[in-house]
């Protein structure tokens, strides 16, 4: 970036206080009239250095940090954190356990993917359609809301369990916020399908192909996108994803407008896998019994190893690996979060592009930088 | 594809560079790897053994044996194999070779254990600090004798 | 400066400008001193507080709250309190979560850069206190020696309902007179 600029050159920092992500970034263009020749990101502004706190907590205190991570996702990335913790413990939670978690995170994919869809909208222009996502959201949220009594920083999972059952008539509750979603999904995607400007402004924009997706290792909706049915659901099946029938979704095209269309369709996918889930979930302890771990978690040691555990984030692949060394606090965590390399791929995504489609393009990313920065 | 398959082939290749490998689950493999022939394993596995999807790069400072571990999660998008790759470096100087050239996406991952313990890696193409500022470089922050953790800054602190 | 109005004051005792016969020079602050001390204020500051558009620049998770706080379901508009992305349209700034010793300097840009009478609201733990984060290798602890804070809303995060809460006491605040922010 620092060498010299050829006549009619010039170059623009968008950040790192900007309207187009959840969180600061910069990103540094250099533009050749309109178009983009080269670019450049900077992260960092909300580096919080969790895993260094993460090695001088408990093990139980760190499922509080590991919350903040990325916040449009806690439950996912307690998930990571707790599946790490109970793979070296060798416990496993009791099936209604299990279920109660892939509810929780079904419903955190919604959110996510809603607040994804209307910022997207809202980055090319379309700031109703905002608006009208954000009103759906608020329904999914709250239905979180009512099992673990927080908004997006839960806290909720434990070691071998959950921290509470699901209270009185959820089940009628999400079934019936679930049917009005579906309403609302079809309405979108008719929105999306028609509008002529949206159509313009997105399809066959920030083309990414098979390969290329591959070989920039980026995951989740925009690998899905072009084609590839990667996901760890069924890669690599964690809680009861084995017994629950749900499809990959993909679309061939990769271009902005594909990635909206998968997240859309992997809400109604989730809405299907929740509708599953409530019918066949079954009674039952929350703990395995005849174990320590409950409710109040003994100050534990956790035997010495490594371990590496993926579940599949809202954005993609999630990964954790965790030493420990046998005492109470772990030796070391490495987050590995989905947004990292897809926000990595952002630069040759956005070059030999114009100005107007770098919004279109980083916002059909959904970012989350906080995850990327930690 | 099979994982003691997988590991057999990599030994099978690599006489030298490989040691220890184990296999931890059917999904799950470990191994030693020689710091000089990090880049041509990597190579080897990403054109023989479909292994071409990068999962993480990170470093372990384990300050008792005075050494640093660099490790390397490589998965693949086609079959559901994690094969975790370390290589051992001494604590003073670290240096290893860059695997820019074989996996794109190493890039922010290399750098980023650049400036968090203080790893060189050779040939990298663009070796800065990505998300410390820039004075903050040398200090190391996650080596286990870091000494500016934890802050003491803030006021009504006990 | 938006509310200075035509009006005839007497500063002339203050001003030092030569003196040119039948002219009485002022300045701004001049009038917006002279106008503290008398009812006009009271009806500017009325104005004030009820369009106090805020900054968004979500920061933290507390920024995703206050996403949600300008939307459709707690819609803070009939508080005349808006979401702008620009700095120089803002009124209020809100920091919203934590705040590292890489973004302050541009924290500090941002702030410098609205017009004034400006006002910030620190939203969070994390912006207070350090919240989780406090002894991080990598945040700026203290904020309110920094910033010349009116309002903090605590929580981790607040909800949404605890943030308007928090914007009607610095109206309350701005009514009353007692806000640091209008000196800015
Ligand atoms: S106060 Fe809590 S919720 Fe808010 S930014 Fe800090 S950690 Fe996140």
């Amino acid at each position: 970036m620092e060498e010299r600029l050829e006549p009619n050159e010039m170059i623009i920092h968008l950040g790192p206080q900007h309207p187009m992500q959840p969180g600061p970034f910069r990103l540094n263009l250099r533009l050749k009239g309109e178009t983009v020749v080269d670019a450049d990101i900077e992260l960092g502004y909300i580096h919080k250095g969790i895993e260094k706190i993460l090695e001088n907590k408990t093990y139980l205190q760190g499922i509080t940090i590991v919350d903040r991570i990325c916040y449009l996702v806690a439950l996912v990335n307690e998930e990571c954190f707790v599946g790490c913790v109970e793979k070296l413990l060798d416990i496993e939670p009791p099936e209604r356990s299990k279920y109660i978690r892939v509810i929780l995170e079904e419903l955190t994919r919604i959110q996510s993917h809603l607040l994804g869809i209307g910022e997207f909208a809202e980055f090319i222009g379309f700031v109703s359609m905002f608006m009208y996502a954000i009103r759906e959201r608020e329904n999914v949220v709250g239905l979180i809301d009512m099992v673990t009594g927080a908004r997006i920083t839960h806290s909720y999972l434990k070691f071998g369990g959950v921290r509470d059952d699901l209270p009185d008539g959820f089940k009628e509750k999400t079934l019936s916020v679930l049917n009005g979603l579906k309403k609302e999904i079809d309405n979108f995607e008719q929105m999306f399908h028609t509008d002529r400007i949206y159509r313009e402004r997105t399809v066959g924009v920030g083309v990414l192909t098979a390969d290329a997706a591959k070989n920039l290792g980026v995951s989740g909706p925009v690998l899905r996108a072009t084609g590839v049915p990667f996901d760890i659901r069924k890669n690599e099946p964690y809680l009861v994803y084995k017994d629950l029938d749900f499809k990959v979704c993909t679309e061939t095209a990769g271009d902005c407008f594909a990635r909206v269309q998968v997240r859309l369709n992997e809400i109604r996918e989730s809405i299907y896998i929740l509708e599953q889930c409530l019918d066949q979930i079954p009674e039952g302890p929350l703990f395995p019994e005849n174990s320590l771990y409950g409710r109040r978690t003994p100050v534990m040691r956790v035997p010495a190893g490594e371990v590496f555990h993926r579940v599949e984030d809202p954005r993609g692949e999630m990964g954790m690996y965790m030493v420990s060394d046998g005492s109470d606090r772990p030796y070391r965590v490495k987050i590995r979060g989905p947004y990292y390399p897809t926000l990595q791929a952002l630069p040759p995504l956005i070059i030999g592009t114009t100005v107007a489609d770098v919004a279109s393009i980083s916002g059909s990313m959904d970012g989350c930088t906080s995850e990327a920065d930690r | 594809m099979d994982v003691t398959e997988i590991l057999k082939s990599l030994t099978g290749r690599f006489p030298e560079a490989i040691s220890e490998a184990i296999v931890e689950s059917e999904i799950r493999a470990r191994a030693y790897v020689d710091k000089d022939g990090v880049k041509e394993v990597c190579q080897y596995l990403k054109d023989s053994l479909q292994f071409d999807h990068l999962c993480v790069v990170c470093g372990v400072d384990y300050i008792k044996r005075n050494e640093i571990e660099v490790v390397y999660h490589i998965a693949s998008y086609n079959h559901p194999v994690v094969l975790m790759l370390k290589a051992i470096l001494p604590r003073e100087n670290p240096e290893i070779e860059s695997i820019v050239s074989v996996y794109w996406n190493s890039n922010w991952y290399e750098r980023e254990t650049y400036e968090l313990y203080g790893i060189v890696f050779k040939n990298h193409p663009n070796l800065k600090p990505l998300i410390l500022p820039e004075d903050m470089l040398g200090e190391w922050p996650l080596r286990k004798d870091y000494k500016g953790f934890p802050n003491k800054t803030a006021r009504n602190l006990v | 400066m938006g509310e200075v109005k035509e009006q005839k004051t007497s500063t002339s005792d203050e001003t030092s400008v030569e003196e040119v016969p039948g002219v009485i020079t002022t300045t701004a602050s001049a009038i917006s001193d002279f106008l503290k001390k008398t009812k006009a204020q009271d009806l500017i500051n009325w104005g004030r507080k009820n369009s106090m558009w805020f900054m968004t620049q979500p920061m933290g998770c507390c920024g995703v709250e206050m996403i949600a706080m300008g939307c459709a379901h707690y819609d803070t508009d009939r508080f005349g309190i808006i979401p702008r992305n620009s700095p120089r349209q803002a009124d209020v700034m809100l920091i919203s979560g934590y705040v590292t010793k890489k973004y302050l300097p541009a924290l500090k840009r941002l702030w410098e850069q609205m017009p004034s009478p400006k006002w910030v609201i620190a939203i969070g733990d994390c912006s207070i206190s350090g919240g989780p984060f406090y002894e991080s290798y990598s945040t700026v602890q203290n904020i309110d020696e920094i910033f010349p804070i009116d309002v903090f809303v605590p929580g981790c995060p607040p909800r949404p309902e605890a943030m308007l809460q928090g914007f009607v006491e610095l109206q309350e605040k701005i009514k009353a007179k007692k806000d640091l922010g209008t000196e800015y």
